[in-house]
């Protein structure tokens, strides 16, 4: 990968010709152009990127990139995501997809990427809603939240996906929102340059089901960026304990980045590939293993 | 002089009985004859019931056996609890442990007086040479050497070598034991001699292995860089032998969270241009589904092994049966053609396991491989195999004049698109598994949708003209017909033989192809057919069921069909045939009254 970044693409190299299927007003509008933008600024070709999503309004994303687009089934962005990583440890690969996804269908994945520190970026349009079958309760969505499967309010406390990725150890865990474009492209731009496993969580509001206090207004009114508080990345309690504030405040930025980031998994898979295919038979002599004498 | 024997050998958990029958399986080899190896255990861990299964033969074995010739029981409670999976006759030789008290005349067998009963004070053998117990089984050995004449050098050449790094103490204590079980049986002869005459293939290399690893080194052979998936029995060794050997040839395997993640994993190592394989069993093929369905309408080369046991759910875990054919070839939803191919022993799993990544390479397909519990578990020995004689396919990748304008899903002549991966310049799209046009964009018309079903039906044609992925044995004009696949067909292969020695005109047909059904060859296989069984260890005759839903099938042919764990005998398969011959007759002659 080029580390240092070219202008040798422009955002609009990585958007495709397939027009969203998205609410006018979405904030997954935001979030693809982030995309756009953080890939200009790494300046990867979009040949040399594959992008993974599960089922979702938001999972569509990959099919408005240039990349190779995987939009794959409910839940499974990331099994899919670190095969492709595994098979081609040179490639960018990103994985998309809404909080039912990543945290209800999907949500036994998220720990074992995170362990594997597998080199993936993986982004979650957080709209704590499901939008594509038409407003049901998300894992997301507060207790008490009215919908059409909680007619008379949610049972359940939501997942906090800050906290659920800190926990397991996630090197690069950090937050965005359609409400500061710019931060969200350096965000996520920060977080594919990160050589592990990288978590951006974005605010994105659904315009149809969200609720009103989940609007780019009402998202605006309770955000901060953790620069102006002060908060350093390297902290992972602090970070922990910043998180805990999840749906009350929007904490934008980075939350944690491991200043010591670990070797990903790629890594020590070329170092088994490299020590135990010195003295091997040629694959078409691997019947030998079986011979008795 | 006996040309074949077939032990059966069952004790408890820490009776050593299964690494007995392996030293019998290497030192059968050794000394030039054929084997198979067959297990079987309780689901317990440690202790519980186990047994063995051993076939030596001067001639090439096409399955474990029937009913035993020899059989070896270290306590009565186990082995009673294998019941038909060991069955004694009266040929059998029954060998037990004296210390359970039981007189040679009141052994717990209902229903049979086998040739021979003999009690030998096996434990107390074992521990007067080796001081202790655990000597047992090669006590065992060394009666099977002096009765049967098999392996009294190469079994303990063979103990010596697993032994040498634990010193001469042991190796000494073991030689002991297993000349005092020699002795024993030299100084109380059978009543008739059963020994094995000698091979003439003594000194030739021989391979001794399983249906998993040879299914694992298949594929690596085969190209198969990436494997991803989750422990379950009776495959889990398949994975294991990647993570042993895969990264040797620049591979990599994931041991996944999940059944799903591993199918997930690999379905987008395929995506990323690599030949990728998943392992699992009933259970795990449930759970695998929907990513099946995926990888078929993303058009993705992908190798999935069922290893079957008994079912549904948990079922049998650890014996074998046939009954996933439904699951493999109708799981997952909407109108799909997956292929399945199915082995019929360790030895041809190696050709089975190549043609299915030939056959995911050529149609961009998911495709199965139904192996089961016997042939996962079974060891084999085999002769050396040319591996230089195996063509290996690779998918169609776009030229650079097709990178001009590239569309992934292009129709073509033959329905097959040529596929670009992540890396390639001008080959990006939109995988998915929404339904899509040509160029991979998603669509909701019910146009693309008959057109796109069409292009991955269509496809599989010439698959079902693959003759060579059928075998037909017997007179091809036969009257009377078999049909068998998978562990079956080596019992159908001994019965066909033993038939036709009776002078039954009798034929076998063995599907390697199980899905899609090729009518064409059942179509010509069934026309000179007036009776037969299709012969299956499924409880709902599941084979038949599949053929009739696809063939006009003889009004003679009925199934011989039943639950998994129980072998099928080869003898009660030639006792139907005759049946069937019977009934032939019969109503020949039958037709032969005058009209009234």
């Amino acid at each position: 990968m080029s580390a240092t970044g070219t202008c040798e693409y422009q955002p609009k190299d990585y958007k495709s010709d397939l027009k969203p299927i998205w609410c006018p007003g979405c904030g997954d509008f935001s979030v693809v152009q982030g995309i756009y933008r953080a890939l200009a600024a790494i300046g990867r070709p979009p040949h040399e990127i594959a992008f993974v999503s599960g089922i979702g309004c938001s999972s569509r994303i990959p099919g408005y990139t240039t990349a190779y687009g995987f939009n794959s089934v409910h839940g499974r962005a990331l099994p899919i995501a670190q095969g492709i990583k595994m098979a081609n440890p040179e490639l960018t690969v990103l994985a998309a997809g809404g909080d039912g996804d990543g945290f209800s269908i999907g949500g036994g994945h998220i720990a074992h990427l995170i362990r594997r520190n597998m080199d993936i970026t993986y982004i979650v349009m957080d709209n704590q809603i499901y939008g594509l079958t038409k407003g049901q309760l998300s894992p997301t969505s507060q207790k008490g939240r009215v919908t059409c499967t909680s007619r008379f309010g949610s049972l359940e406390e939501p997942v906090n996906p800050l906290l659920y990725v800190l926990a397991y150890g996630a090197g690069f865990v950090a937050q965005a929102s359609p409400t500061d474009l710019v931060g969200m492209a350096a965000t996520i731009e920060e977080a594919i340059r990160y050589p592990g496993f990288a978590f951006v969580n974005i605010q994105s509001p659904c315009v149809t089901y969200g609720e009103e206090a989940q609007q780019i207004k009402g998202l605006k009114a309770i955000s901060e960026t953790l620069a102006s508080l002060g908060h350093n990345p390297a902290d992972r309690l602090a970070a922990m304990d910043l998180a805990q504030h999840y749906g009350e405040k929007l904490h934008l930025g980075v939350f944690y980045r491991n200043p010591e980031p670990p070797p990903t998994y790629g890594d020590l898979v070329k170092e088994r590939q490299a020590l135990l295919s010195k003295d091997a038979p040629p694959k078409e002599r691997i019947l030998d293993l079986f011979i008795k004498k | 002089m006996r040309k074949d024997l077939v032990f059966g050998m069952a004790g408890s958990g820490g009776d050593g009985i299964v690494s007995a029958g392996e030293s019998l399986l290497q030192a059968a080899a050794a000394e030039g004859y054929h084997g198979v190896m067959t297990k079987s255990f309780g689901s317990q861990i440690r202790g519980g019931e186990s047994s063995c299964r051993v076939r030596i033969s001067t001639d090439p074995i096409l399955n474990p056996g029937g009913n035993l010739d020899v059989a070896v029981a270290l306590n009565w409670e186990d082995f009673l609890k294998f019941g038909a999976e060991l069955p004694v006759s009266g040929t059998t030789v029954v060998i037990y442990e004296a210390a359970t008290g039981i007189p040679e005349n009141q052994i717990p067998l209902v229903g049979v007086t086998p040739l021979q009963v003999i009690a030998v004070p096996i434990a107390e053998m074992a521990k007067s040479t080796a001081g202790t117990e655990r000597a047992k089984n090669t006590v065992v050995l060394g009666l099977i050497a002096g009765w049967f004449g098999i392996g009294a050098v190469a079994v303990m050449k063979g103990i010596r070598k697993k032994l040498a790094k634990k010193g001469e103490e042991l190796v000494e204590a073991n030689q002991r034991a297993f000349d005092a079980g020699r002795a024993f049986a030299m100084e109380h002869p059978l009543k008739a001699s059963m020994n094995v005459v000698a091979s003439e293939t003594k000194g030739q290399t021989k391979l001794i292995t399983d249906g998993n690893d040879m299914c694992a080194a298949a594929a690596i052979f085969a190209g198969c860089q990436f494997f991803g998936g989750y422990p379950i029995t009776p495959s889990t060794e398949i994975m294991q032998f990647f993570t042993d050997h895969v990264w040797k040839y620049g591979g990599s395997v994931l041991q996944a969270e999940d059944e799903i993640a591993g199918i997930g994993a690999a379905v987008g190592a395929s995506f990323a241009g690599k030949k990728s394989m998943t392992a699992t069993s009933g259970p795990g093929l449930s759970l695998k589904s929907e990513m099946m369905g995926l990888a078929s309408i993303a058009e993705l080369p992908l190798v999935i092994v069922d290893v079957q046991r008994g079912g549904p759910s948990t079922g049998l875990p650890t014996k074998t049966e046939q009954s996933d054919l439904f699951a493999a070839c109708f799981s997952a939803h909407g109108d799909v053609i997956r292929p399945v191919l199915a082995p019929t022993s360790v030895a041809d799993m190696f050709r089975v396991t190549i043609e299915a990544f030939n056959i995911a390479e050529h149609y961009q397909t998911p495709v199965i491989v139904l192996s089961d519990q016997e042939i996962a578990a079974r060891k084999e020995t085999l002769d050396p195999i040319d591996t230089s004689a195996f063509k290996i396919v690779n998918r169609l990748v776009p030229t650079s004049a097709e990178l001009q304008d590239y569309k992934r899903f292009k129709q073509t002549e033959n329905h097959i698109s040529p596929i670009s991966h992540p890396g390639m310049i001008g080959g990006t799209y939109l995988a998915s598994g929404i339904e899509h046009v040509e160029s991979g964009a998603p669509t909701n018309s019910g146009n693309v949708h008959q057109r796109m079903n069409d292009k991955r039906t269509k496809k599989f044609e010439p698959l079902k003209d693959r003759k060579d992925l059928f075998e037909v044995a017997g007179n091809p004009n036969a009257p009377i017909a078999m049909v068998a696949w998978g562990s079956i067909a080596g019992v159908c292969r001994e019965a066909l033989a033993l038939a036709q020695a009776e002078g039954l005109d009798v034929k076998l047909l063995v599907p390697y192809l199980l899905y899609p059904v090729a009518e064409g060859v059942y179509h010509d296989f069934f026309t000179s057919v007036q009776k037969g069984l299709v012969i299956e260890q499924t409880h709902l005759a599941q084979t038949f069921k599949l053929l009739r839903m696809h063939i006009d099938l003889p009004k003679g042919l009925r199934p011989l069909a039943r639950s998994g764990a129980n072998p099928f005998l080869p003898s009660e398969i030639v006792a139907a045939l005759k049946t069937l011959v019977s009934e032939l007759q019969r109503s020949h002659e039958g037709n032969l009254q005058p009209q009234e």
